[in-house]
């Protein structure tokens, strides 16, 4: 016992004193409540954002939203604002914050204080945002760089309400990618169907390869082979229509597509779900595996840092079933929206017209060669070999698929998709039961 | 014979100690190996192998690209006044807790330790509501707001440091005899003198064990630096090393390299007030 609570100053812990304990408490918890009843009325406060006008004349400050925080796109987004002050008359100023941060605070920030501009990706994911009314549309903006667009990116730019919310900038396909030494001294060559595929990774697993490298383990890689086979098999249109929510995963569509992909973990690296991606790209550069299904902005920059940017290709998914051949591309698009009540609503308005060029595109791509720019005929004579091949391998796609996290409900991927993915890929045959469960969590969460 | 029997156990004591020393250590040499190797080598021959170039050269790569001097200043101009003022409060607190009779003196304690028993992110939702609808003067925050201003992120560090800081604090006044107080008390010392020239001083070791743990706690926050800073360049260190991961592909080596330099102040503070550190924390645990 301390002298403290023997002296006329302090005592012991009475049932009184603890009762006070609890009232105290309780008054704690009171004063919560009026936070809490700040939140509704907060709401109402946010009204609608600033009427258009006269882009032309406009000048100022234009603040930008990047998520290009490391070395390369930080200085790529640099160089292209500093171009963008000289070519517009505006001051625009960056804000950077880390990718990871940005895009899991993106809710947070469109609520708090946005910048005017700021980076984003074309489909579900900005129509999400703009169905949330914290978007400004941008259809002034579209009046003018409209022609510069195909209609396939046209169509990835408009929310569902029909306006435009999204301006792009710049694109990056989705194939097998596979070292060239290793191909020409094995002399494989690319497959269109399936077939020809599995008959490929029956040659390279007798070769000693692991024909499919996958790394799983952050969850989203593997939808990029699911899209490619569900596309290929099912068609393009249901692909969509599954990632809205409007197909059924008890479909026995869906069944097939799984059943595919079955037979192509049979040639999948193993371990998959303990291995990260770049694991997967690591094995393909070495030579240690056949090919991985990925992004050029993921399969470029890696095989940049080790010095084998001319070692990559990549070629298409091959066909499944015919009538769908090898029509749909995915290519997710980034790009450009505007905040629901940006401080210089003109400016930025005329920062996105220029943002919308194919000059000012290519600024940008000066120093990120890994992606192509998303306006129709830009200037590629400073394309690398493997940029001038997306302009071809995209431009010829009758649609183009974003990936499965941008085309469907965030949370549903997420929550729902990423586990059953890594379920399946651990024990194949988990997916007949797995399909009614996904099913069921579909519709409640595309309710919600 | 008695000190040969002793051996074994010894022995085996000593061996426990050198492998979990090891277990701890790992992390951080292979960290340290793998910051001094470029990536070009370890994507060719993998993390767990030895050959290639060993340099410095990922090190002043993360400083630069990272920008790691700009954070190094955002976070001291937060660390610093959140523990001063958080010390400040709390001792006042709980000087008055463990040196005066009234009647909410338990409700009192049992107020700011409750504060600890919440989970922080249970109420981002309408923290973040409060913050942004508290307007500020452009002097103070740019925003114009409560929320993304280092002002912000100072007074929720307090908010949240006091409560345990009162509990640690209000306890070890406790064993400080109430003689002492009391002596003052007849010598016509007033409350403020009590505290400022009398209990204070005494609380040296506790103050200086709060000062090397609340500076950890404060200088490692990643969580509210990102719940409530929209701003890239007004958030702390902890932040910067996120800008070393790139969307898609990340450096490792380059992080790993990052990591270690960021976790040099933490270190500094630890190996400069350690002594402290240890005899604080075992003071007052004595007590009943």
């Amino acid at each position: 016992m301390s002298s403290a609570q023997n002296s006329p100053y302090a005592r012991g812990v009475s049932r009184r004193s603890l009762f006070r304990g609890a009232v105290g408490l309780a008054g704690v918890s009171a004063l919560g409540i009026p936070a809490l009843t700040a939140c509704s009325s907060s709401k109402s406060s946010k009204s609608s954002g600033s009427s258009g006008g006269n882009a032309g004349a406009a000048t100022g400050t234009v603040t930008i939203g990047s998520n290009g925080s490391d070395a390369v796109p930080k200085k790529a987004f640099a160089d292209l604002f500093a171009a963008a002050d000289t070519a517009t008359g505006l001051n625009t100023t960056i804000n950077t914050v880390d990718h990871n941060t940005f895009q899991q605070n993106i809710s947070t920030y469109l609520q708090g204080t946005p910048d005017d501009i700021f980076t984003w990706f074309a489909g579900y994911r900005m129509q999400f945002f703009a169905q949330q009314g914290l978007l400004h549309d941008v259809n002034d903006v579209w009046d003018k760089i409209g022609p510069n667009f195909s209609d396939a990116i046209k169509a990835q730019s408009k929310g569902l309400d029909g306006k435009y919310y999204f301006v792009p900038d710049y694109y990056y396909p989705w194939g097998l990618f596979y070292s060239k030494s290793l191909w020409s001294s094995k002399g494989y060559t690319a497959p269109t169907t399936w077939d020809d595929f599995i008959t490929l990774c029956k040659k390279m697993k007798s070769d000693g390869l692991s024909p499919v490298a996958l790394g799983e383990q952050d969850g989203w890689p593997a939808m990029g082979t699911f899209d490619y086979i569900n596309m290929r098999a099912n068609g393009y249109q249901f692909h969509i229509e599954l990632m809205q929510g409007k197909q059924a995963w008890t479909d026995p569509k869906v069944k097939t597509t799984f059943d595919h992909w079955t037979e192509l973990l049979g040639y999948t690296s193993p371990g998959a779900n303990g291995r990260k991606w770049q694991d997967a790209v690591a094995m393909v550069m070495n030579g240690q595996a056949g090919m991985c299904v990925h992004g050029l902005d993921q399969a470029g920059p890696q095989f940049q840092s080790a010095g084998k940017s001319d070692d990559l290709d990549f070629f298409a998914f091959p066909a499944i079933d015919p009538a769908n051949a090898q029509d749909a591309v995915e290519a997710p698009i980034d790009g450009w929206m505007m905040s629901k009540k940006p401080k210089n609503h003109d400016g930025a308005v005329k920062l996105l017209e220029w943002l919308g060029t194919a000059t000012a595109q290519n600024t940008y791509l000066a120093s990120s060669p890994n992606d192509v720019a998303a306006a129709s005929n830009p200037d590629t004579s400073k394309y690398n070999a493997l940029q001038k091949k997306s302009i071809d391998f995209v431009s010829s796609a009758k649609q183009i698929s974003q990936f499965m996290d941008r085309d469907a409900n965030p949370t549903f991927v997420s929550t729902v998709m990423i586990p059953a993915l890594q379920k399946f890929i651990g024990d194949p045959s988990s997916i007949s039961s797995q399909l009614s469960a996904i099913e069921s969590q579909k519709k409640t969460i595309y309710a919600g | 014979m008695r000190i040969l029997r002793v051996r074994p156990a010894r022995l085996s004591l000593h061996a426990f100690l050198i492998l979990t020393s090891l277990v701890w250590l790992v992390p951080v040499v292979w960290a340290l190996y793998t910051a001094l190797r470029p990536y070009a080598d370890t994507a060719k021959h993998g993390y767990v192998s030895v050959g290639g170039s060993y340099g410095v050269k990922n090190f002043t790569d993360a400083w630069s690209q990272a920008d790691m001097m700009h954070f190094f200043v955002n976070t001291i101009v937060i660390t610093i006044p959140a523990l001063l003022i958080t010390l400040a409060f709390a001792s006042m607190a709980a000087f008055v807790i463990a040196r005066f009779r009234w009647r909410y003196n338990v409700a009192l304690l049992v107020l700011f330790t409750a504060g600890n028993l919440l989970p922080q992110q249970a109420i981002i939702t309408p923290l973040f509501r409060i913050y942004t609808n508290v307007k500020l003067p452009n002097w103070l925050s740019d925003s114009g707001e409560l929320y993304d201003s280092t002002l912000g992120l100072i007074l929720i560090h307090v908010a949240f440091q006091t409560g345990f800081c009162v509990f640690v604090m209000s306890n070890y006044m406790k064993t400080i005899p109430i003689e002492i107080s009391e002596a003052a008390v007849v010598d016509g010392a007033s409350v403020f003198r009590q505290y400022w020239q009398l209990t204070l001083p005494l609380c040296r070791p506790v103050l200086a064990a709060l000062a090397t743990l609340e500076f950890t706690w404060i200088y490692n926050d990643f969580y509210w630096a990102t719940a409530l800073i929209s701003t890239g360049d007004k958030r702390p260190i902890t932040a910067a090393l996120a800008n070393l991961q790139g969307e898609f592909f990340t450096n490792n080596n380059l992080v790993a390299a990052g990591s270690l330099l960021v976790a040099v102040p933490t270190l500094i503070v630890f190996f400069a007030l350690q002594r402290h550190f240890i005899a604080g924390l075992t003071l007052g645990s004595s007590k009943g």
